[in-house]
């Protein structure tokens, strides 16, 4: 899964530099982002893929997962961040150190709790491709990426937009495949349920990046 | 001398006393804020046979959109008045005072000021004077009183919200089970303490239950991101088939699986909305030693958490402190917060760096 990697690696992450991405690595580190969400896509999953990168190597590479393992957290972010964590600990290297100088490319907007777990593990940069609406921590809904929040991790730059519309048509596409009944009425109703008030779940359809269509029909 | 009698399991959590500890809701800033006021100008009804004609004329002039939670006339205040009643006449925002009056706010508007309408009968209507009056309907019970003793308002009230309030929403019989719960958690935390982890514990309950169905402590020593609240999210995966992470090495993190039966049960009294299988955390309940940090509150609302008890506050949390996640506007799921639960024996796990 994860690509080459030799010996001489380590000392980059030492001493490794930190350099804004090139358009053309953009280009390149993006597209196979979107392999990845094409395949959670075929997955029966919310069509998000990123890949994290350090040095121009791929030390991460993920998918939502999330019907799959049945947990709601298992964005694509989350998969791919474990794997640079264990990663580190085949290497004895600190995590926060290697993070620190790699990117996030990413097809969606991370959501809140990504942004927040990039935050922990200071990762400085996240090249994205469409906004988040919902769920997004980099401006959408909060800005987590750039919050006051000195007791977690560092805050990180978004370089938002790279084939955006390719991402939301991918999300479209889940949605209408996944939700035939988007348009109910009585869905919007409960979405603007007041603040703290309860929400059942079982009568939701509206379209949500991390909508989870599990458990129901096992 | 530290055997287990029988009377123990009974008595988990009793040695701590349940009126040491109270707990309170975790309310919006639109219900927690002080309410906001609007400069205003009221009069004197000195004809009280006017009043009628007196609102209704005044509602054409000056309409005060969106302010329907204003009451336009209310009873003086002052018993020796010599007129009973006033009545709100504009805004402020309404009409361009006359420069004298800004520069010698002391001159009192007049209303000919205020009703600039040539044809406007004044009869019944005494001198004008500055008033301020809630910008907005009160939510709760202290903003309710907190705005009428500016100007009488409307005013619906949520039952529960006010006995929230005023830490009465639950009895003692539902209190000693937070504290049941609230206990399970601190001994979570203790364990993994004692693996070197931080003194972080969480449960997950399902209330129809009352069964546990996941107990975690923070595991950040193994994984950055495995704090106490992550930790029960992804047993209560493993509780329902799924699941990520193998928790072996630490017996204090555990799940059990959801009563079969209590959902078969369901299935055959009931209509076809309540046969459900468990899903993710919907209608679950989160029982944590201090506020989740915004990855975590966020992970609450993936998984349709119904309910969370904390007992102390964090300083980066996002369930009151730095954030509210649980009543942002813009998400899709919204979920009850309590604070305060056994505070001191939560604040003596983690003792503020
Ligand atoms: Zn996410
Ligand atoms: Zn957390």
């Amino acid at each position: 899964m994860r690509t080459d990697h030799t010996d001489h690696t380590e000392i980059h992450v030492i001493n490794g530099i930190f350099h804004q991405p090139s358009d053309s690595e953009v280009q390149r580190w993006m597209s196979s982002a979107f392999n990845m969400a094409i395949d959670a896509l075929e997955n029966g999953e919310v069509p998000v893929g990123c890949l994290l990168v350090y040095n121009d190597i791929v030390l991460g590479k993920g998918r939502n997962e999330v019907n799959e393992t049945k947990n709601a957290t298992r964005h694509a972010e989350m998969v791919a961040l474990d794997q640079v964590l264990e990663w580190c600990s085949h290497r004895d290297l600190d995590p926060k150190e290697v993070c620190k100088h790699t990117v996030l490319y990413v097809t969606v907007e991370p959501c809140i709790t990504c942004a927040a777990a990039l935050r922990l593990l200071n990762v400085p940069l996240v090249v994205y491709g469409c906004k988040n609406e919902r769920f997004g921590g980099c401006g959408s809904v909060l800005d987590i990426s750039s919050g006051d929040l000195p007791h977690t991790g560092t805050s990180f730059k978004c370089i938002p937009g790279h084939r955006a519309e390719e991402a939301v048509d991918m999300l479209k596409t889940f949605y209408k495949q996944e939700n035939p009944n988007v348009a109910n009425p009585k869905v919007r109703k409960e979405c603007m349920s007041p603040a703290g008030g309860t929400i059942t779940t079982h009568t939701e359809a509206a379209p949500h990046e991390d909508d989870v269509k599990m458990a129901v029909s096992d | 001398m530290f055997k287990m009698e029988p009377e123990t399991k009974k008595r988990k959590g009793m040695e701590y006393d349940p009126d040491s500890w109270h707990v309170l809701p975790v309310l919006s800033d639109e219900m927690s804020d002080d309410v906001k006021l609007l400069d205003a100008y009221a009069a004197p009804i000195t004809d009280k046979r006017q009043t009628s004609r007196l609102v209704k004329d005044l509602s054409v002039v000056h309409p005060l959109a969106d302010l329907h939670h204003i009451k336009r006339v209310r009873a003086c205040k002052d018993k020796s008045s010599p007129h009973p009643l006033e009545v709100i006449v504009c805004l402020v925002s309404d009409v361009s005072v006359p420069t004298t009056f800004v520069t010698q706010p002391q001159r009192p508007a007049s209303l000919t000021d205020l009703l600039s309408s040539k044809d406007f009968n004044f009869e019944g209507l005494g001198e004008p004077f500055p008033v301020r009056i809630p910008a907005r309907a009160p939510l709760t019970r202290p903003q309710f009183e907190q705005a009428s003793r500016h100007w009488p308002t409307s005013f619906h009230e949520d039952k529960r919200v006010t006995l929230g309030l005023k830490g009465q929403l639950f009895t003692s019989r539902q209190k000693a089970k937070i504290q049941e719960y609230m206990t399970t958690a601190v001994e979570a935390a203790r364990s993994g303490r004692e693996e070197g982890m931080d003194a972080v514990g969480a449960v997950i309950v399902d209330p129809k239950s009352g069964q546990i169905i996941a107990v975690g402590h923070d595991l950040t020593q193994d994984h950055p991101l495995h704090h106490a609240v992550m930790v029960c999210i992804d047993l209560v995966a493993w509780a329902q088939g799924g699941g990520v992470y193998t928790y072996e090495k630490h017996p204090a993190c555990r799940y059990t699986a959801s009563d079969p039966q209590l959902y078969a049960g369901h299935s055959e009294t009931s209509g076809s909305e309540e046969n459900v299988q468990p899903y993710i955390c919907t209608g679950y309940e989160l029982y944590v030693t201090r506020e989740p940090c915004v990855m975590c509150a966020m992970a609450l609302v993936h998984s349709r958490i119904s309910s969370v008890f904390y007992g102390t506050a964090s300083p980066d949390g996002a369930l009151g402190t730095k954030y509210k996640i649980h009543c942002q506007k813009e998400l899709n799921h919204h979920f009850d917060v309590y604070k305060g639960v056994m505070r001191q024996a939560c604040e003596e796990l983690t003792p503020l760096k």
